[in-house]
């Protein structure tokens, strides 16, 4: 059978076996599959780590039906089995090259000659991941990008190597969009891909002009109301500090680009990962909630926590207002038209999102596709208004093109060409929320 | 009647998994964009809107905000000076704003009407919005002090048939299992993404909490923010709208049947009046076939698709004898021969219905009449029945008070 054939049907997966388990991607990703009525193993370094990880993708499907799809175990009793017996290897591990490379190792040692094995990783090379395995191995190795959490972020990137056959990136491309309900984004085979990529240059920006304005005024100022469900620095606390030092520091490695100058670590972040301050997972990182549930706020020169101002600008007052009514352009011409130093951090980081998620369609995105890809991964992977939306929102390419020259940012061909996208603001309307 | 013929022109339908609350929007801006969307749908000339309808259950208990028809002037400056009106009938609202819309074309007063049903509803807990919907029963005799009433209503629904005629519950949960199938299918469902199956829709625990006797969370359509606008035209607007899309005027759907009844609104009381009636709630089953009579529909096998009220599991069972699909109290037969699945004889609610598309009280009908357009026009998308030309909608307010069936089609 050819692999054409043997690729076209999409019940050919019906066994999957989840490594890193215990972890929130591993575990989460792991639980839609159940959901979606395929046989998941759940593997990582212990059995208890593994149950862990099915509680919560019980806790996310809210169902404990899932559970009768799930074989938890560990990599030591249960890895062999599981990887003989699957047609899906899901690796969803630490983010460390050597520790997938042995793993990878194990597995080749069980898998069959068809079965998929892929990493959920985005921030590492693919290739280095895959050295010294068979021909076989990487003819059907490739990587699927979940988004945190998988149950609300139905994002999923894909792409494969050089070495990995055509027919399995098509063949994984129908899979998880037809069976996993996922939103799926065909990425070129390079660092952080699109989403990351593009996120967190304007994660970096903002921890750095955080240093000026205070991580609450950041967060107030490139808030919801601008097109995204929580505030940037928010979102980092969720991420981590740790991965998002870790993330920075693989793009400014691998990435030679107009925004390599945005991609730093300010000496506070690191003071921060020193201290454990690290977000959610620490219990405090730019917000640390109090016992009476009010937050108090990382001040960057300080180091240490400081109560919340309250911030008050009014031309925000007024944006919030106009999204409030679901008068979304009129919010914007608000931004646009307001005067000062707020309101030009705005602009700017407004901005630096449209100018590079257009700069990199063709280099993360294929072109053929214009920046709907993009547009997706920020949408269902970010819950982020997409870069043509916000044109949109400003008033389009035109109106864009003269802000982007007035703030110095090389325009991109794209966004000369106007390239089309199935996001518009009527149906983008989530995206803006009035906070 | 100066006009006979309705059209239905298209619409949109806002998505019914958000939470508007959560992004802080007013409910007018839910209505906006349902409009907007709807002018990007259909390519209607805003200029040519001759009045718009609202239907809405309680925008003041949810959101402490009246007088929705007045939002509309703030949606286009042409908009000021037109007249707006909202109408009121519980969870059938939406459809009551439609049947008036089509009566005033029909009596030639206006020739294109924009109807919005919305509600808001996430502004509320579960307990506190369960007291407001209660304001749809008798609220002094059947609500006060009850913790979420219409649960207990329809789950005594479900009683008095198996009083009747004998109900087994796994019935009821397949019901949920094929609605919450169908909205997988529906871009715009609450529930798309939610897991569900005929197991889970059985079990009592934790994650399927019973609420009230054989009423469990997934037998429960699920409080639901939502938005839909749809136009209704004379036959002249219709011919003049169908000329600048390129298409014939037969292939414009319209409303060919409507039945409209109010039953006593203590539910007590429609039971003990039925007891001597074939059907349990007579007044539901002469909405249906007062429709079926308007439109010259012999019987439920004239029709290619229903979109009925299964606000419970329970409301969509007593829906399939009312309708005729089986003999009364017979409905697990059409259950179990496959007759209401998507590819069975008569499908039910390919949407997903009120329990897996969502349930935003006062844009329900609407919703309900906007995808009997699109089932007709062969716009469904991936829930879209093949060759669907007759569809039949039935939207209820309170415990079957207020009865509304709109039956849709296209001549040729």
């Amino acid at each position: 059978m050819s692999n054409q054939e043997s690729y076209r049907d999409n019940e050919k997966i019906k066994t999957v076996v989840v490594l890193g388990a215990s972890g929130t991607i591993g575990s989460l990703s792991g639980g839609l599959m159940a959901q979606n009525g395929l046989k998941v193993y759940f593997l990582s370094r212990t059995q208890q780590g593994s149950e862990r990880g099915l509680q919560k993708a019980i806790s996310q499907a809210r169902s404990e039906m899932i559970a009768r799809n799930v074989i938890c175990g560990d990599y030591e009793h249960l890895l062999g089995q599981a990887i003989s017996e699957t047609d899906w290897v899901v690796e969803a591990i630490a983010e460390d090259v050597k520790i997938k490379q042995q793993l990878y190792e194990r597995v080749e040692s069980y898998r069959k000659p068809q079965t998929i094995v892929s990493s959920t990783t985005s921030s590492l090379p693919l290739n280095e991941l895959i050295e010294g395995r068979s021909e076989g191995f990487k003819k059907h190795f490739l990587s699927t990008h979940f988004f945190n959490p998988p149950g609300r972020m139905s994002a999923c990137e894909i792409t494969g190597t050089e070495f990995t056959d055509p027919n399995v990136v098509d063949f994984m491309r129908q899979f998880l969009k037809k069976r996993l309900r996922r939103a799926v984004i065909s990425v070129k085979n390079t660092v952080a891909f699109a989403g990351n990529r593009i996120a967190f240059v304007l994660f970096s920006r903002i921890t750095t002009l955080a240093s000026e304005f205070g991580v609450e005024t950041m967060d107030y100022l490139i808030g919801p109301y601008t097109g995204r469900l929580l505030p940037p620095l928010a979102t980092l606390d969720l991420v981590g500090l740790d991965i998002h030092k870790a993330i920075i520091d693989s793009l400014k490695t691998h990435t030679k680009d107009a925004m390599h100058r945005w991609l730093t670590t300010p000496g506070y972040i690191n003071m921060m990962i020193q201290k454990k301050l690290l977000g959610n997972k620490t219990g405090c990182g730019f917000y640390r909630k109090l016992e009476s549930g009010k937050f108090v706020f990382l001040d960057p020169v300080l180091c240490d926590y400081v109560p919340a101002i309250e911030p008050h600008v009014a031309f925000v007052e007024k944006a919030k207002h106009f999204t409030h009514m679901g008068m979304y352009k009129e919010a914007f011409e608000t931004i646009l038209t307001a005067q000062g130093k707020e309101a030009e951090v705005v602009k700017n980081i407004l901005c630096a999102y449209i100018a590079y998620s257009y700069s990199l369609v063709g280099e993360v995105t294929d072109s053929t596709t214009g920046v709907e890809g993009i547009d997706k991964v920020m949408a269902y992977g970010f819950n982020w208004a997409p870069p043509s939306v916000i044109m949109e929102a400003l008033g389009g390419s035109e109106i864009v093109t003269k802000l982007l020259k007035e703030r110095g940012f090389a325009i991109p061909q794209s966004l000369q060409i106007g390239l089309k996208s199935c996001f518009n603001i009527t149906n983008s309307g989530k995206y803006f929320v009035a906070k | 009647m100066k006009n006979e013929r309705v059209y239905i022109i298209g619409g949109y339908q806002t998505d019914f998994a958000r939470n508007w609350a959560k992004e802080r929007k007013h409910i007018a801006a839910m209505m906006r964009e349902a409009y907007q969307g709807s002018i990007e749908a259909t390519d209607i000339y805003p200029g040519d809107i001759k009045a718009a309808f609202i239907g809405n259950f309680a925008g003041e208990l949810y959101c402490m905000q009246g007088h929705l028809g007045a939002f509309f002037a703030d949606f286009d400056p042409r908009f000021v000076g037109l007249p707006t009106m909202r109408f009121e009938a519980a969870c059938a609202a939406g459809a009551i704003a439609a049947l008036s819309a089509m009566a005033h074309i029909q009596a030639g007063i206006h020739d294109l009407i924009c109807v919005i049903g919305v509600e808001l509803m996430k502004t509320a807990d579960s307990a506190k919005g369960g007291n407001y919907l209660g304001t749809a029963a008798w609220y002094e005799k059947e609500c006060f002090g009850i913790e979420y009433p219409f649960p207990k209503l329809f789950g005594k629904l479900g009683d008095e048939y198996d009083k009747r005629y004998g109900l087994d519950n796994k019935y009821l949960a397949r019901i949920a299992e094929i609605n919450y199938a169908n909205a997988k299918n529906n871009p715009n469902a609450q529930t798309r993404d939610w897991f569900m199956n005929f197991e889970h829709a059985c079990v009592k625990g934790k994650y399927n909490s019973v609420i009230s006797g054989r009423i469990k969370v997934t037998d429960c359509s699920q409080i639901t923010d939502g938005a839909v606008c749809l136009y209704l035209a004379s036959e002249d607007y219709a011919a003049k709208y169908a000329k600048q899309m390129g298409l014939p005027l037969e292939k414009v759907p319209r409303i060919i049947g409507w039945g409209h009844t109010t039953a006593p609104i203590e539910f007590a009381k429609k039971i003990a009046d039925s007891a001597n009636c074939e059907y349990v709630l007579p007044m539901t089953r002469k909405a249906i076939t007062d429709a079926y009579s308007r439109a010259g529909v012999k019987d439920c096998w004239d029709l290619d698709v229903i979109e009925t009220h299964d606000c419970f599991t329970t409301s969509e069972y007593m829906a399939i004898d009312h309708f005729g699909l089986t003999k009364p109290g017979e409905s697990f037969k059409a259950i179990e021969q496959g007759v209401i699945e998507p590819r069975g004889k008569l499908p039910i609610n390919p949407s997903g219905g009120l329990i897996g598309c969502g349930h935003p009280v006062g844009a329900t009908g609407v919703r309900q009449l906007l995808d009997a357009y699109k089932q007709i026009t062969g716009t469904a998308g991936d829930y879209q029945v093949p060759g669907a030309k007759t569809v039949a909608m039935l939207n209820i307010g309170g415990s079957a008070t207020t009865n509304v069936c709109f039956i849709a089609g296209i001549d040729d």
